[in-house]
This record gives C-alpha cells, structure tokens and sequence, in this order.
C-alpha cells in the first residue's frame, strides 16, 4: 500500500548501514506500513496489546541488569542475561531520543527455549508496533515472543 | 488548417509554455530559495562566512568547528544544544522537545535543525575550539582478545593533538560495503597524552555494529582514518586522593591513558585498578598493568573473574565485581573513584561505593549509554 | 446577489453533493495513505485546498487565454500538469523561505500532491462544465474542502479503529476502502439537498 513521504524516510533510515549493519528489514521486500499492519494484526489476534509485550520485555531486562553481564534467574522460571556497549542509536521513527545498546536474552527453564531482544526492540514495539522485517537479525515474531516471554492475555 | 502547421502550433505551444514555467522555476530558484552567503559570529571574536540556508551544525563543521552529535543531525540525541544570540527565527517543532523554558529565554538552539538563512551572532564554550578533524594512517592493528583489537592510528594532517588522558574522539566509518553513509562512533583513547602523535584505542566487536564490523573485518595497516576530537569530561582530577579504578574489557581504554600519564608525571596517589572479565581469556594487557605496577609508587592491578573455566587454575579474586571491590576496599577517608562501563555496572558499583564511605561527588564516570 | 449564491451553491455542491474523493473517486492513493492520523491528514488537507483553489484559477486563465484563441484545447491535459507542477515548485520554494514552521507543517506533503489525479480532475472538470472564471475558482476551493473533509472523517474512523480487531486480509488497504465505500453511500444521501 501506498505509504506517506515520512514513512518512506522512515523506511530508508532502516536499511542497512544506516543506524546499524544489517538495519531492521531484514529480506522483507514489503512497505514498512504493510509490515506495521501485518503484525498489527497478529498482536492483536493473540488478545495483546504492543504496549504489554513492551512492559514485559522491560520487566526482564530491568531484573536481568543486575546480574552485571551474567545470567541470573527471574522468577517463575527464567534466566536472563543483560550486556551493554558504549554508545547509543537512534530511532529510525525519527522522533527526538537516543536508545542504548543494550541486549537482553531470556531463557525460559520450562520450555527450554530462549529469545534475545535489544533496547531499541523494547522501544519500537512499545511506541511504533514495529517488530522488525522478517529475517532481520532481531526480528521478534508476536507469537514466538509471547510464547518464550509468556505473556497473558488482558483481562 | 494544414495539418503540418497545426502540429508545429501545437508543439510550439506546449514547448513553449513548459520552457516559460521551467525559467520561472529556475528564477525563482535562483532568488527565493537562494540565501546567499551569511556571516556568523562566535564568541563575539571569531567571524566565518557560509553558503547560506544549511543547519548551523553543518555550516560550522564545514568551518572545523565541532559541536557534539550522537544521531548525525536527526534531531535525535540533543547534543548540539547553541546559544544563539542573533539571526534564529522562530523555535522549529523539532527543536521543543528538547529545550526547557530557560534554555529557550536564553536562546539556546538545537543547530542541527536550525538553518541559517542571515547573519547569526553565536555562543559556544571555548573547550570546543579545541576539537579538531584530523586525518590519521593506521599504523597497527593488535588483537588484545577473541574480541577486542588494538588499533594504533598516526595522526597525519594536524600531526599533533593535545587532550587530557580519560578523554575520547569520533572515529569516522567511511562509506564501505556494508554502509552506505558515514558513521560516527566514539572511542576512548588508550594512549598517554604525552604521545602527541599518535592515538591509539581499544575497539571491541559489538553483533551488527557497523563501525566495529569494519574494523574487524575491514580495517587494514595503512588505512587512512578521519577522526574528531577530543571530547569527554571523565579525566583525573588533581588531588591527592586516594583513586579506585572499575572498568572491564574495552573499558581498560581511558584508564590505561591515565594510568600512563601518572607515571609519567610522577603522580605519587595511592590507586587502586579492578578489572573485571568472565573468564581467563578475557584478560589482556596484564604485563602492561604489571609494568604499571612497578613504575608507579602504590599501584595495584587487581582483575577478578566471574566465571573461571576449569582450565584457567584462577587463582586470584573471583566473583561479580561489586563483591570484589567490597571484600578489598581498604580503609581510609579520602577517596575518588573513577568508572567505565555500561551503566547497570556503573549503578551497582556506585551503589558499593557510597555504601562504604566514598562520598557520590568524588566518582566520576564514563558511561556507556 | 444571484451571483453570488451561485457561486455558494457551487462551492457546496464541490463540498458534499458532487464531493471529488468520495462521488467521483478521485484522489484516492495519497487519501489512503495519509489517513492514518488526523494531524497529518489536516496537513495534507489544507496543502490540497491550497493547491486546488490557486491551479484550477490558474489553468481557467491558460486555457481561455492561450490555448482556446489557439485552438489547442485537446493540450489541456499536458498543459494543465505542468502549470500544477511548476506552480507546486515555486510555492513549496516561498514557504520554506518565509516560515520554518509552515514549511514542516505543510510544505512537505506539496510534492506528494503534484500528481493528484484529483487536482488535475478539477481543472479538467472547471472545463466541461464551461464555468466563469469565479465560478471555476469556488468550485476548486469547494472540491479542496470536500476533499479535506472526507479525509479527515477517515483518519477520525480509522484511528478511533486502531483498537479494533479486523478480520485476517483485510488489514489496511481494504477495510479503508470498505469504509470509503461507507462513507460514499452516506455523502450520495446529501445529493437531495440541491
């Protein structure tokens, strides 16, 4: 679908070697508008909002921060790991603020699986619903993400 | 009417009409949008002249005159902040978000959203004349880590740079295969202030980092590098207190310069270096530390490992290195700390600190977010 | 008097009886594109008044002053684009001279309205009609607020819709058209009023 100039400069800032190396699309040959109302879509399909899975990937890395770089276990059951680089990227939203480069990676004990997600991630899913292009470095699926992070429904 | 004229006529007529609105275009071009050549004057003293209608960020860069950037002129990071006496017209919506009241009274602007369109009279500290672009050679290229390379780079064009040890510059990432725009990314720099020539930093390879890819795996002894600066307040203050030093990995950087400069300037203080790794094949640089260890008078390298291998038979601390510092803090009042590294550490170490008698003014630290 | 009340019941009529995106279906790509947030789509809006209004005065001028003397009629077509697009140019020029601030509200959305069918719609319309120099000026300022009209009724809808759970392929595109189609319906109940 057709999309505005902004989010055509939105979409260019995303590409790579822009803010980062491989950028945020990934081998998605979709308009960024079409990638935002897919997973729109999907959100809102598994009964979530963007801005709850955004407050529960906080959740982990604020608990994960204090294992300094090691993995330390959150309840119930997961174990989660913070890093962090010097220096901070902006949004490709194009909107004031810089995020830092934070990664967080969360093993879930029970299912056995693990994701790892960045600051930026846990910005663009909460302000802009964008989960990055499919087969970008960090792409979060909704349903994988859920599932790992186990997210419930809204009442 | 003959058909060969009717078809001139009307091509005529629509050549016509274009070719008029194309001068007019092009006129309006060359007069509306056109600014011309406008002066700005800094600090009441120095005066430049640049090609009008551009962000005062850019003009005064194409001047060699360097104010802060983080997100490359997007209006994203806030770091640009001027004072602008003279010349601004009215506040851009880009610029609100990131002024308050005050700074708005004072006229302080984001410059790289403002554009100078007439004459401006600016403001701006004088430690930023000080910021110079300089075109340098990688003269080597050392792997400390698996991770981390030691990159040497011979400045050639200013030959000599003058900043404090603890300060850090820009590197600039040309365009290259995997970037098409240039990139900036800030660095401490490692070597002691006295080594005018040359600058040397501790790069650390970061998953889908543009410019730590390209040194990594792009980077080669003769390349030319453009860098800018130096920037940063975290720098030895002079007292004679006692120093702690916290930093792991690449943060060892600013600490090694300003450990070099202590010995080269005599510095007597009683320091004290935590450095903390995962494992053994994280450490570096300890025969540098331990020749430290000798030239200064009461210096103590001391790395902690939070999770030795088998195989490493580690002997010395371990732990995470908030506990380590705890159990070695040694008593006495007079104390200054100095930090580097990402800020859950930086928080949980000053946390440690204060909790055991170092007052919060007297740690400084260089964060990396 | 009574030419005056002509020229209201025309700019009326472009408004809500004879409206140029939701009668005659003109203008739709940007209109769907835009509609996501009232604040751009105002901004676009008020970018299409302006440009309609000036461009359907302008092209009137062209067309009974160099084209029709002439004989050149069938040229409009070619003509008429490029009186928009130049005229598009020098004013994008001028607003960003004269005010920042108008210039990020509004100056940015001119280059995307150069190739509205829309505007070239009127212009082209003003001349079937065979309408006066006044008369054509009211009806591209008409046709401009109609236009606005109806794509600020959408970005209300749809954001108020943002909440809501849309049946799997019908995301975006179609569900805006459906809703056009709504609205269609409803402004085709109006046409009894003149």
């Amino acid at each position: 679908m057709k999309q505005t100039p902004e989010m055509d400069n939105i979409q260019f800032a995303m590409r790579p070697g822009a803010i980062c190396r491989d950028g945020f699309l990934g081998t998605d040959t979709r308009k960024l508008i079409d990638i935002l109302i897919a997973d729109d879509a999907d959100v809102k399909r598994l009964g979530l909002s963007h801005a709850r899975i955004a407050e529960k990937m906080r959740h982990f890395r604020n608990q994960g921060i204090k294992g300094l770089g090691e993995f330390i276990s959150v309840p119930p059951h997961f174990e989660v790991r913070v890093d962090s680089v010097r220096g901070k990227l902006p949004c490709p939203f194009d909107h004031p603020g810089i995020i830092p480069k934070t990664n967080t990676t969360v093993k879930n004990l029970e299912t056995g699986k693990e994701i790892t997600y960045t600051d930026l991630n846990i910005h663009m899913i909460g302000a802009h619903g964008f989960y990055e292009g499919k087969g970008a470095c960090f792409r979060l699926e909704p349903a994988r993400l859920t599932s790992v992070l186990e997210i419930a429904q809204e009442e | 009417m003959n058909p060969v004229l009717l078809f001139l006529i009307g091509v005529g007529v629509v050549c016509g009409i274009t070719t008029f609105l194309a001068l007019l275009v092009t006129l309006a071009e060359a007069f509306i949008a056109n600014y011309g050549e406008v002066k700005i004057t800094i600090n009441k003293e120095k005066e430049i002249t640049v090609e009008g209608g551009k962000p005062l960020l850019t003009s005064l860069k194409e001047k060699q005159i360097f104010i802060p950037s983080a997100c490359g002129g997007r209006g994203s990071c806030g770091l640009c902040k001027c004072k602008v006496i003279k010349g601004a017209g009215d506040f851009l919506p880009t610029e609100l978000p990131w002024l308050s009241e005050d700074e708005k009274k004072e006229g302080i602007r984001l410059s790289c959203q403002l554009k100078v369109k007439t004459d401006f009279e600016i403001e701006i500290p004088e430690e930023l004349f000080n910021v110079k672009q300089y075109e340098t050679q990688v003269s080597s290229l050392r792997n400390l880590t698996h991770d981390i390379k030691e990159v040497t780079l011979e400045l050639l064009e200013p030959d000599i740079i003058t900043f404090k040890a603890g300060q850090f510059i820009q590197f600039e990432v040309p365009e290259y295969e995997l970037s098409d725009e240039p990139v900036y990314r800030a660095y401490s720099v490692s070597s002691a202030p006295s080594d005018k020539g040359n600058v040397e930093l501790e790069i650390r390879l970061v998953p889908n980092g543009i410019c730590t890819t390209y040194v990594h795996k792009f980077l080669k002894e003769g390349d030319k590098v453009a860098i800018n600066g130096p920037y940063g307040e975290f720098f030895l203050r002079d007292t004679n207190a006692d120093i702690i030093f916290i930093a792991g990995g690449s943060g060892m950087a600013p600490i090694k310069a300003i450990l070099l400069d202590m010995a080269e300037k005599g510095v007597s203080r009683k320091a004290r270096y935590f450095f903390g790794a995962r494992s053994k094949k994280d450490l570096f640089l300890t025969d540098k530390m331990k020749e430290l260890e000798n030239k200064l008078p009461d210096f103590r390298f001391i790395p902690a490992l939070s999770q030795p291998k088998p195989e490493d038979r580690w002997e010395g601390a371990s732990g995470l290195i908030t506990d380590v510092v705890e159990r070695n803090l040694e008593s006495g009042e007079n104390k200054e700390a100095y930090l580097c590294g990402s800020p859950g550490m930086i928080d949980a170490c000053v946390k440690v600190l204060t909790k055991n008698g170092v007052l919060e003014e007297k740690i400084y630290y260089d964060k990396f977010g | 008097m009574s030419e005056k009340a002509g020229l209201f019941a025309i700019f009326f009529s472009a408004v809500f009886t004879q409206n140029i995106l939701l009668t005659y279906y003109l203008g739709m790509c940007s209109f769907l594109a835009v509609s996501r947030q009232v604040k751009t789509s105002l901004g676009l809006g008020m970018a299409v008044v302006f440009v309609m209004t000036f461009t359907s005065g302008l092209n009137w001028l062209v067309f009974y002053h160099i084209l029709e003397p002439l004989e050149l009629q069938y040229l409009r077509f070619i003509v008429f684009i490029v009186v928009i697009a130049a005229f598009v140019q020098i004013v994008e020029m001028i607003i960003e001279r004269a005010s920042d601030a108008l210039y990020a509200a509004l100056g940015i959305f001119l280059p995307l309205i150069t190739v509205n069918c829309a505007i070239l719609g009127v212009s082209l319309f003003m001349i079937i009609r065979e309408q006066g120099f006044w008369e054509s000026v009211a009806y591209g300022f008409g046709s401009g607020v109609g236009w606005m009209l109806a794509i600020l009724a959408m970005a209300g809808i749809r954001q108020k819709m943002a909440r809501s759970r849309v049946p799997g392929g019908l995301e975006g595109a179609g569900i805006t058209l459906v809703i056009a189609g709504i609205m269609a319906l409803a402004f085709m109940g109006l046409s009894g009023v003149i």
